[in-house]
């Protein structure tokens, strides 16, 4: 257990005219839940299609469980989900699930016992309906979203990579796609996932790497990552009326390097040297009803905006999920 | 492999569990049979027209020969109207011929027979009638004026008309008969024809279809999305195999049930012949021409590596399209190459030994479909057939390792359709 579920060493990736990933170097550890963030088009996908072997990299070298990714029978212990989902359309859901399943190597009659109660734990089989015996197409977005996670767990995987899982699921869904990721976790296996939404990574990621532009910016584990920008942010959470002198407040840039507004809440970087004492007074001096005022470590989302730059949110690439 | 099994089965199971295929499968030899027996039974009730003596015949040959082409006509037609023969002078021919041509148009006769100078120095004779381009009419007139003229001309030589008539009643029906290598091929001249011609038919036809079929598969799946998901398991090349070899199967599975029936309808020719009212001779007469068992061999390699063959280009134009409307554009080089193929068959059909004929049939996307149509009609050398088969293999590889490589980068490309120069591009950097 001592070889990383992921290591990719000084990988490389042009297509014809831009380089998709440039010269990157991961170490994704097992048992963990790993967070690969960025903006679009930053080589989240490719860099995912290169660990399956969709994709083959011009230069470096990719080991997926302490084996070659080429290797044959690696695939086998990998479940994906692409970020463009989609089934065959006219086929029986079971016998979609058995297709996916006998692929990875699963007997059918091992494939048919789990694809039960996979359907009934996601509650495509009730007692009025089995929707195991319906096509595809039949299916709701939000049935076929489920066939589908069903799909890449079905052979029970070491290693589950699932790009952009959340986009495009309700809450509810993504409430039971958040449940399975901590599940997966507690059975010790490792779950790789590709986001743009930073709430959503920190609060589910052990660790993460932040990519821009195909390189790596920045990774690790959470808590370090946020540990290295020390305490020098503060949450804020105001009541009331008083929004015009709070906005004057925060545009003191001795106290205030910066400050993301979100209405009823703020997260501010103080300015160096500045005092967190004198920045509650000025503020409960507006007349604002302070209902939280914390020194916190930078959130993930500011980390992103510090180091990928603030473009990249302009052009809604980033937001909180 | 495992993997190209799985998705061998896949491709297989769905495609057998579709209506469409159980209709095709089953309604298939019906038509087939239809196509053989309606022709037979249509000829046997083709006579030529009941109505055949119901003309004016202008006699300006200064001879009896009107009346004996009229007494010809009568004993063939008996129950129509007896022919109109008006003796006439040379000069009064055209004035004759009008009034002839308004009673066709008043429907008072079926035709008009022109006999003159240059019937009885044995050059011509003119007809003109409503069944004018009815051959086997014009046939059956031309017969009679040759018939009647001959007896006239032996009865001035001084001979008997009782004996002219048992010397001039000649009646000959050809039985033709094949001559190969191996020597007689028994009568199945036009039985070989037709089956050369079947199974070269049934291959376009396999080939069309399934080729297509191979090509909305793949698209389906890079439309759909799953393309992705599976890539992720098996091979981009293994998948290609998997399918290809799936598709071939029920093509042939569906062949095999076909020519099952096929021959059950055969065992049951006799009765089935006079449902449709064909006499039980022309049933005995339906042959199917033997096979030796190397040449069996030969035409289904020669199926099987056609098939191949289309099926892989199909499948690569499958990966470089993403949409319905770009389709039909890009399968048309592929399609060109097999209708090419099938136009062709009828000149060569015409002359199977011919350039043309050795040329397609040594080319690898025409072989398939015109070795198996020559063999069945004239013999071939063997080792033309090996060396055809070989061209074909070649063609086969060549095929499947260009398109596995379009397939492998096309499956993933969503947008416009490649260029020539791009393709090329993804055959360098696959």
């Amino acid at each position: 257990m001592s070889d990383p579920a992921v290591r990719i060493s000084n990988v490389t990736k042009r297509f014809a005219e831009t380089v998709a990933v440039n010269d990157l170097s991961l170490v994704i550890p097992r048992g963990s839940v790993y967070g690969l963030l960025g903006p679009n088009g930053a080589g989240k996908t490719t860099t995912i299609r290169m660990m399956l072997d969709i994709i083959v990299p011009d230069t470096g070298s990719i080991s997926i469980l302490g084996r070659p990714h080429l290797e044959a029978g690696v695939s086998s212990r990998v479940g994906y989900l692409p970020e463009e989902r989609g089934l065959y359309k006219k086929m029986q859901v079971r016998r979609v699930l058995r297709f996916l399943a006998e692929l990875k190597g699963v007997t059918a009659k091992d494939a048919d016992r789990r694809i039960n109660s996979w359907l009934e734990r996601l509650g495509l089989v009730t007692s009025e309906k089995d929707w195991g015996n319906a096509k595809v197409d039949e299916l709701s977005r939000g049935m076929q979203q489920k066939v589908q996670f069903i799909g890449t767990l079905l052979h029970e995987p070491e290693l589950v990579i699932l790009d952009e899982p959340f986009s495009g699921l309700d809450p509810i869904n993504a409430q039971a796609l958040k449940d399975t990721v901590v599940e997966l976790k507690n059975e010790g296996k490792t779950v790789i996932f590709s986001t743009h939404l930073m709430d959503n990574a920190e609060r589910l990621c052990d660790s993460v790497c932040i990519i821009a532009h195909g390189r790596k910016v920045l990774d690790g584990e959470v808590t370090a990552v946020k540990e290295q920008r020390g305490s020098r942010n503060i949450a804020l959470a105001v009541d009331g009326p008083a929004r015009d002198g709070l906005l004057t407040v925060l545009q003191d840039r001795r106290l205030v390097a910066r400050a993301d507004d979100q209405n009823r809440f703020f997260e501010i970087e103080l300015a160096n040297g500045a005092d967190p004492q004198e920045l509650l007074k000025q503020v409960v001096a507006t007349g604002a009803r302070v209902r939280r005022f914390e020194l916190i470590s930078p959130s993930l989302h500011q980390i992103f905006l510090d180091r990928v730059g603030a473009t990249g949110v302009e052009e809604g690439m980033s937001g909180h999920g | 492999m495992g993997k190209v099994f799985v998705v061998f089965k896949r491709e297989f199971l769905e495609r057998v569990r579709s209506r469409w295929f159980l209709f095709t499968t089953i309604l298939g030899p019906v038509f087939m049979g239809l196509v053989t027996v309606l022709p037979i039974a249509i000829a046997a009730k083709t006579k030529s027209s009941q109505q055949l003596s119901n003309v004016v015949i202008i006699d300006a040959t200064s001879t009896d020969l009107g009346s004996r082409v009229s007494r010809a006509l009568t004993s063939t037609t008996p129950n129509a109207p007896v022919p109109r023969v008006r003796v006439v002078k040379a000069e009064e021919v055209p004035a004759e011929e009008q009034r002839a041509t308004q009673e066709v148009v008043a429907n008072q006769a079926l035709g008009y027979l022109v006999l003159d100078a240059n019937t009885t120095a044995g050059k011509d004779l003119r007809y003109a009638g409503r069944n004018a381009t009815a051959l086997i009419d014009v046939e059956s007139i031309e017969r009679m004026v040759r018939q009647s003229l001959l007896s006239q001309r032996l009865e001035h030589e001084g001979i008997d008309p009782g004996r002219v008539a048992s010397l001039t009643n000649v009646r000959l029906d050809t039985k033709t008969e094949k001559i190969t290598d191996r020597g007689r091929e028994g009568t199945g001249g036009l039985a070989s024809f037709f089956f050369g011609y079947g199974i070269a038919f049934v291959l376009y036809i396999m080939i069309a279809i399934y080729g297509q079929s191979i090509l909305r598969g793949v698209l389906e799946e890079k439309t759909s999305r799953v393309a992705e998901v599976v890539i992720s398991s098996v091979k981009p090349d293994a998948l290609l195999a998997g399918k290809i070899l799936g598709a071939g199967t029920v093509a042939l599975t569906q062949v095999t049930a076909w020519l099952g029936m096929s021959f059950l309808m055969y065992q049951a020719r006799g009765p089935l012949f006079q449902l449709f009212g064909a006499a039980p001779t022309a049933a005995a007469a339906l042959k199917i021409p033997t096979v030796a068992p190397l040449v069996g061999l030969a035409l289904f390699l020669f199926f099987v590596l056609g098939f191949l063959l289309y099926a892989a280009l199909f499948g690569a134009v499958g990966s470089m399209v993403s949409n319905q409307e770009d389709v039909q554009q890009a399968a048309t080089p592929v399609m060109l190459l097999l209708v090419a193929s099938f136009i062709f068959m009828q000149p060569i059909l015409l002359n199977p030994s011919g350039t043309l004929a050795k040329t397609m049939s040594w080319l690898p996307f025409s072989a398939p479909l015109m070795m198996p149509l020559r063999m069945a009609i004239i013999a071939i050398k063997w080792y033309e057939i090996v060396g055809a088969l070989l061209s074909v293999a070649i063609g086969c590889w060549l095929a499947i390792w260009v398109s596995a490589r379009i397939y492998r980068v096309g499956l993933l490309m969503y947008g416009k359709r490649p260029s020539f120069r791009e393709l090329a591009r993804w055959i360098r950097m696959a």
